[in-house]
């Protein structure tokens, strides 16, 4: 099979909190190949988010390698577009230009009258048309998640890090952007690590569910999804062999809620 | 209709605080008027004799004064302001030059600038070198402090970010940094303005040869009350509108704010 994208071998990871020594993530191994779509699940606290710093290059692992397309990731990974859960747009800019950032870049500029374009039908996909001149502080939460969203898409990474990309969204605009980020990720043809709560947008979704463990974070199990892509993101749901992947997972991730976690 | 009154009313009131404002001002200047007339001292004048003073002025003194001073101001803001915007910038983000510089920007900070105005003047001359070097020395180095803060405070997610999407050195500074130290920029602005003019006013009382601190300084040394009152006047006028122009500047650059 193809080479791995990402590559985590015995990674761990410590934090040292004000003296006491906290683990984050210990002996995670995790890869993923081109183009596929892995979805990261486990109560809060357990790390998942610590995997994408990794990846990302915003931190070094304490034990262990990460490997992104057989290099170790030991500055920022500018091959990677990371859709952090901090609001990271910048307040300054209007929701056009924090879309637009990317393309004003040398390292792809585009001309003023293409991004403009481009910027407009990113805002369109989001669904935020008509809020260009607006600033982040003027806009709902659910919004500035959406538009941190277009100016990752716009650029199209060949990866995306994805850190609860829908968690603020109301269920039917949830379902209108799962779709989206499906139907984009599949035409791109972009691999995509996706950390979320949400059980049933992970099995719609990913090729692949990494079910975590609670801290310190351990994959507990990786489940392959089986069911054909591209997928409607809605349809899937009522389909028997969702029902029992659900079931398996729900299963697994029970147990780490159970035994007194954080979450 | 009877209910059109209503909605104007925030308009009225600012209107009657406008008026209010202006009769309160009559009064005062009436009563100072008049006490001046009354008493007749050697130490106050009266607003019509400070009137006189100033309409003489406008065909005289007034206007070389005037330039002189705002010419120092600007001349010394022009160096300092960049170049303290800048240097704040870069140290503010180079790690090891930022803490091996902490002691001296404390121990420059909390040196009033206004002492440096003899030894400015004997380096430069009584002329208006020696107080654009200082307003020049004195906004660098408010400049410098407030950016380099801001740019040591600079949300370590935002560079991260721009760093991810590829950006250089260059558009991190640029579009990252610089922006995100605009409040702190506009923070050190809003004390190097007000302070340019208190250092052109007592570099030119010290020691010069035009200016509207020497102007002040020649009615003092003439007991020319009225002429006292009216430089004072003057350097009144130009404080207000100089901080009317730092905070429309302000109210522009940082329109993005909630």
């Amino acid at each position: 099979m193809d080479e791995p994208v990402i590559e985590l071998t015995g990674v761990a990871k410590l934090f040292d909190a004000r003296g006491v020594i906290a683990k984050a993530l210990d002996e995670v191994d995790l890869v993923v190949r081109p183009q596929r779509f892995v979805a990261l699940v486990g109560p809060s606290g357990c790390g998942k988010s610590t995997v994408l710093n990794l990846v990302a290059g915003l931190l070094d692992p304490s034990a262990g390698s990460v490997r992104y397309r057989g290099n170790p990731v030991e500055r920022p990974n500018r091959r990677v577009g990371y859709m952090t859960q901090k609001d990271t747009l910048l307040p300054w800019r209007s929701v056009a230009d924090n879309i637009g950032l990317p393309l004003e870049l040398a390292c792809r500029a585009l001309g003023r009258a293409e991004r403009h374009d481009r910027v407009e039908q990113m805002m369109e996909l989001v669904g935020l048309a008509g809020f260009g001149r607006h600033y982040p502080s003027e806009l709902s939460g659910g919004m500035r998640r959406r538009a941190a969203l277009a100016r990752m898409l716009i650029y199209e990474p060949e990866t995306l890090l994805l850190d609860e990309p829908f968690g603020a969204l109301d269920a039917q605009l949830k379902l209108v952007m799962q779709q989206e980020l499906a139907r984009l990720t599949h035409l791109r043809q972009m691999t995509v690590l996706f950390v979320t709560h949400d059980l049933t947008e992970a099995i719609a979704l990913a090729d692949e569910v990494a079910v975590f463990t609670r801290r310190p974070g351990r994959i507990r199990r990786l489940c392959k999804i089986d069911l054909p892509q591209p997928r409607d993101i809605v349809s899937v749901r009522f389909t028997p062999d969702f029902a029992g992947y659900h079931d398996l997972l729900w299963n697994e991730l029970k147990e780490e809620f159970g035994t007194g976690g954080d979450a | 209709m009877a209910m059109s009154a209503a909605p104007p009313r925030r308009g009225e009131r600012r209107l009657l605080v406008v008026v209010l404002r202006l009769a309160l001002a009559g009064v005062i200047l009436a009563g100072w008027e008049a006490y001046g007339r009354l008493v007749d001292s050697s130490l106050t004048s009266t607003p019509s004799d400070i009137a006189a003073v100033l309409a003489g002025w406008a065909r005289s003194v007034l206007w070389l004064n005037l330039g002189v001073t705002l010419f120092e101001i600007a001349a010394g803001l022009v160096l300092g302001v960049p170049a303290g915007i800048v240097a704040g910038l870069f140290l503010g983000r180079a790690r090891v030059a930022g803490a091996l510089l902490r002691p001296i920007v404390v121990l420059f900070y909390s040196v009033p600038f206004i002492a440096l105005t003899p030894l400015l003047i004997m380096w430069f001359g009584v002329g208006s070198a020696s107080k654009v070097m200082l307003i020049a020395l004195s906004s660098f180095f408010l400049l410098f402090f407030n950016t380099f803060a801001g740019a040591q405070e600079v949300d370590p997610d935002l560079v991260a970010m721009a760093d991810i999407m590829g950006a250089s050195r260059r558009e991190r500074f640029v579009k990252v940094i610089a922006p995100a130290c605009a409040p702190r920029i506009l923070s050190g602005l809003k004390t190097a303005l007000p302070f340019a003019l208190i250092g052109a006013v007592i570099g030119e009382m010290l020691a010069a040869r035009a200016g509207l601190g020497n102007l002040l300084m020649d009615s003092g040394n003439d007991f020319d009350m009225a002429g006292l009152y009216a430089a004072l006047a003057v350097l009144m006028v130009v404080g207000v509108v100089m901080n009317a122009l730092a905070q429309r500047l302000e109210t522009w650059l940082l329109r993005w704010r909630p």
